[in-house]
């Protein structure tokens, strides 16, 4: 085999050159194995030519393997997709759950939190503790609040000011 | 030769042969038929004509449904500040078989979880009786603190204790205590509310329960589960504010540790939208500590119970005249020395005042009975009683507290001859403090009666979806237009204003000087009343009902301030020296609170009523009617609280009774009815049991053996003071009494 591959592979001679070479070696080959008797042996070389045989173009076969090479193939992926899909929602749902823990527990600190502060900012609670403190409670007009109107028992010096629309006339 | 044969006897063989192979072909056919058939038909009788059953079998086999239950709404002030929150936390439960020694369980349970001695479910010994009687499940202890449940779960931890569980479990929490305890009310063990604010809105407030549907298999292991979750309570926010709900109770505190009273009760309402901003009533309880508390300090005292207002109920006689222009304030009027006779009653002024022709305003500074009963004659009854029920007297207010009393007042057809006269001067009728609140806040708005509220509008429409928002209370508010629901014009806008400048003469030159306010302006009238003795059903000489109902400021008002304070002891009894101090407190502080602008000039100090100016009393002798109480009280609606003993109205020894035993029921013994007059106020002691009323005999010159026999037929009790015959009796004979009234009978030789 690896001789044929090497004849075959060999550049530059003919194809009758190398049967004929070839014949020539087999014919020395049998000589000497029969032992100088020599029987004319000859080779008839017999070309088939298959280039005639060609395939015919079927082109509803071809379709029809196109379409089922589609089809299993968007079968395949959808299949792939909804077991994707499908582990995807259960491993989300786990989430999900577990989030929706999370988030009741953080509600239900908050609320805890929120009572606390209730708890602790109780109007009573304050008044003690300022007490032992020794605070004690504003005189009346001792608060003063800036965001609330004018105390009309309190006088206000009168102020001149100008129109706004007069000063923006200038 | 044999061939022959065959064929012929072959032809007469194989034609019966064929038939009778068929013939059990089709038999075994019809037999396997009729085998279908009948299994066809049992089948159709089990999966189609009962199958409704069968399912409802399986699943009541196969199924558990597990009720889950709803977080309970908020409830917020106005500020949304939680006044009532629900929160989750942990309960303690056994599986008794899983443990071993269930004594020594219990007894290293119980000092963890016994931490309230009046707690009887937690001892030991309770604790070891529920191990032993269940087998699955017992409870340990309900409810636990955390500092509790970290202790057991250390010793769950350390192995001492198997078979030790917990569960979440909801839990009321009233942040504030003691705050606006009556308004908000409690809930049970059950998590239903069962007074107060919690009782009335008990549907909204509860919620949905939710459902959790479990399929068992038979060993009741759970295969698989589905669940509905609960809807939460819906959340409340109420028109008190917080800071002013203490203010309020503080100053009511100071009140009751000088005057020692029975009872205190302190209402500010925004007269602009009659908004309760605060509620205070005094003694009070804790609603965390519910189990400890008693009936009687369950009593919302602002709307349940009535009192005979006294003076304070003249500026409706006042307002009624002035705006039917029947006189001005500037007009004169002749107080006749203090005294008027009305059909054959006599009416006095206070004893030493003797007023002849004073103005009008005057005649209100210094309390004038005789004047206050001519302006009401001038009027006439008809018309005075419809300024009486325009003022909201006489029926619900509507505020949204359960057990409110709609008062007591008679209607014209039922008045005495003398009637007109003492309604004038606040007697014969009985008004509840809010109703009182409502009628000054009617004044202090131009004339426009606002039905109170302590729940915010718009929230109990049904949809349960509106978020709760804070409404800070607003100074310089104007009236709602259009007018709420119930709202209507009372009195003329001039006739309101006039009437606020003769309430500020009053706490300026009359009995109200106790009520002045540093920096603001105040108006305001005082009253005194006599009680009804519980003992006698007699106007008590030594017990009063103090009031002051009043506004500030007064060119502007912005609060109006009820004050009740019920038989004040140890010194001065009357309005202007026990309540008016207590509204001068309450509306100093809230007006500051509010940063309210002041509208007169600052004091450095305060000068003190009891060192300055002396207080001038406002009582006036009771003479009016006390049988005309009792009839109004039998003419009032069958759920009314006054018809119901007190105790029986709040199953406060009850915790875990349902609402529908919190509600007031008549009373049916005498016992009852006797229990509870020596305990309440003298509001509830004008209570009768039902409509059955008994005629009092007459006692007088009988023996004490004949007295005995007497009562005891007609169905009453008596009592006893004294030997021999009887001198005098209460109440008097033909008087009409409740089925086993004590009868007090002084007898002497």
């Amino acid at each position: 085999m690896a001789a044929c591959a090497t004849t075959y592979l060999e550049a530059g001679r003919s194809l009758n050159t190398r049967i004929d070479e070839r014949n020539a070696e087999l014919m020395a080959l049998q000589a000497q194995r029969r032992r100088g008797v020599r029987t004319p042996e000859f080779a008839f070389p017999k070309h088939f030519d298959n280039s005639r045989l060609v395939k015919a173009p079927d082109p509803v076969r071809a379709r029809q393997i196109r379409q089922f090479s589609v089809a299993v193939t968007i079968l395949f992926s959808l299949t792939m997709l909804y077991g994707l899909q499908h582990f995807s929602a259960i491993e989300r749902g786990y989430r999900i759950e577990s989030e929706k823990q999370i988030r009741e527990q953080l509600r239900e600190e908050n609320r805890q939190l929120r009572l606390s502060e209730a708890q602790l900012t109780q109007p009573a609670r304050i008044d003690k503790m300022a007490r032992e403190m020794g605070f004690a409670e504003p005189q009346p007009g001792q608060m003063v609040q800036p965001n609330s109107g004018s105390d009309a028992g309190v006088p206000v010096m009168a102020q001149a000011t100008p129109p706004t629309a007069v000063r923006n006339s200038y | 030769m044999a061939s022959p044969v065959r064929p012929s006897r072959n032809r007469t063989t194989a034609p019966r042969a064929t038939p009778l192979k068929l013939a059990r072909f089709w038999l075994i056919c019809l037999f396997f038929l009729a085998w279908a058939i009948m299994i066809g038909c049992r089948l159709f009788w089990l999966q189609v004509v009962r199958h409704k059953e069968y399912v409802e079998r399986a699943q009541k086999q196969q199924q558990r449904t597990f009720e889950v239950a709803p977080r309970r709404g908020v409830l917020y002030d106005r500020n949304l500040r939680e006044l009532a929150m629900t929160v989750q936390v942990d309960s303690i439960f056994a599986v008794p078989s899983e443990i071993d020694d269930k004594q020594a369980a219990a007894r290293a349970l119980a000092p963890i979880v016994h931490t309230d001695p009046e707690d009887t479910q937690t001892t030991a010994e309770q604790i070891a009786s529920r191990l032993d009687a269940g087998h699955s499940f017992a409870w340990v202890a309900r409810r636990v603190n955390p500092e509790t449940a970290g202790k057991v779960k250390e010793l769950i931890a350390s192995g001492v204790l198997k078979g030790i569980y917990f569960q979440k479990e909801f839990q009321r929490f009233y942040p504030d205590n003691e705050i606006a305890a009556q308004v908000l009310g409690y809930v049970g063990l059950d998590d239903a509310g069962l007074g107060g604010l919690e009782l009335k809105f008990e549907p909204q407030l509860h919620g949905v329960s939710g459902r959790m549907f479990t399929a068992m298999d038979a060993r009741r292991h759970v295969l698989g589960s589905s669940e509905r979750e609960p809807a939460p309570g819906q959340n409340l926010v109420l028109t008190i504010d917080e800071n002013m709900q203490f203010l309020a109770e503080r100053a009511l505190d100071h009140a009751m540790d000088q005057t020692h009273a029975d009872n205190g009760t302190v209402v500010v309402q925004d007269v602009h939208t009659g908004q309760i901003l605060a509620l205070a009533i005094r003694p009070t309880f804790n609603p965390n500590l519910f189990r400890r508390t008693t009936p009687a300090l369950l009593r919302n005292h602002a709307v349940s119970d009535v009192y005979e207002p006294g003076s304070v109920f003249k500026l409706v006689t006042y307002s009624a005249a002035l705006d039917q222009h029947a006189a001005m304030p500037d007009d004169p009027i002749d107080c006749q020395g203090g005294k008027i006779t009305l059909a054959g009653r006599v009416i006095h002024d206070n004893q030493g005042e003797h007023y002849g022709v004073i103005p009008i305003h005057q005649a209100l500074e210094v309390s004038s009975d005789v004047a206050a009963v001519k302006l009401a004659l001038k009027i006439g009854p008809d018309r005075f009683y419809q300024y009486i029920r325009d003022f909201g007297f006489g029926a619900r207010t509507g505020a949204e507290m359960p057990g409110e009393t709609r008062g007591l007042l008679r209607p014209v057809n039922r008045w005495g001859s003398s009637s007109i006269g003492s309604i004038a001067i606040g007697q014969e009728v009985g008004v509840t403090p809010i109703q009182l609140v409502t009628m000054v806040s009617t004044i202090a708005n131009g004339g426009v009666y606002l039905p109170p509220h302590v729940l915010m509008p718009g929230q109990t429409d049904g949809s349960g979806k509106t978020p709760a928002t804070a409404q800070p209370f607003k100074i310089g508010g104007d009236l709602p237009n259009p007018l709420p629901p119930g709202a209507h014009r009372v009195l003329s806008t001039l006739t309101a204003a006039e009437m606020r400048k003769m309430m500020e003469g009053v706490v300026l030159f009359g009995t109200g000087k106790g009520a002045q306010l540093n920096g603001y302006s105040s108006g305001g009238k005082t009253g005194t009343a006599q009680k009804v003795d519980p003992a006698t059903h007699l106007y008590s000489k030594t017990m009063h009902i103090a009031s002051f109902a009043g506004i500030a400021p007064v060119n502007n008002p912005v609060i109006a301030v009820a004050v009740v304070i019920d038989n004040p002891r140890g010194g001065s009894y009357y309005g202007a020296a026990v309540s008016a101090p207590v509204f001068a407190e309450v509306a100093q502080q809230v007006l500051e609170y509010l940063a309210v602008p002041h509208d007169i000039d600052l004091r450095p100090a305060r000068p003190s009523t009891k060192q300055g100016n002396p207080v001038v009393e406002d009582a006036s002798e009771h003479t009016g009617d006390i049988d005309a109480l009792y009839a109004a009280v039998n003419d009032l609606p069958a759920d009314d609280p006054l018809r119901a003993p007190p105790s029986q109205s709040a199953p406060a020894a009850q915790p875990a009774a349902s609402p529908s035993q919190a509600s007031t029921k008549p009373a049916n013994t005498a016992a009852e009815a006797k229990t509870d007059a020596t305990q309440t106020s003298a509001a509830t002691t004008v209570t009768i049991a039902d409509g059955k009323t008994l005629r009092v005999p007459s006692l007088i010159g009988l023996p004490v053996r004949k007295v005995i026999e007497q009562t005891a037929a007609a169905g009453l009790e008596v009592q006893i003071t004294g030997s021999g015959t009887v001198r005098e009796q209460a109440p008097a004979a033909g008087a009409m009494v409740a089925p086993g009234t004590k009868i007090v009978v002084r007898c002497g030789r």
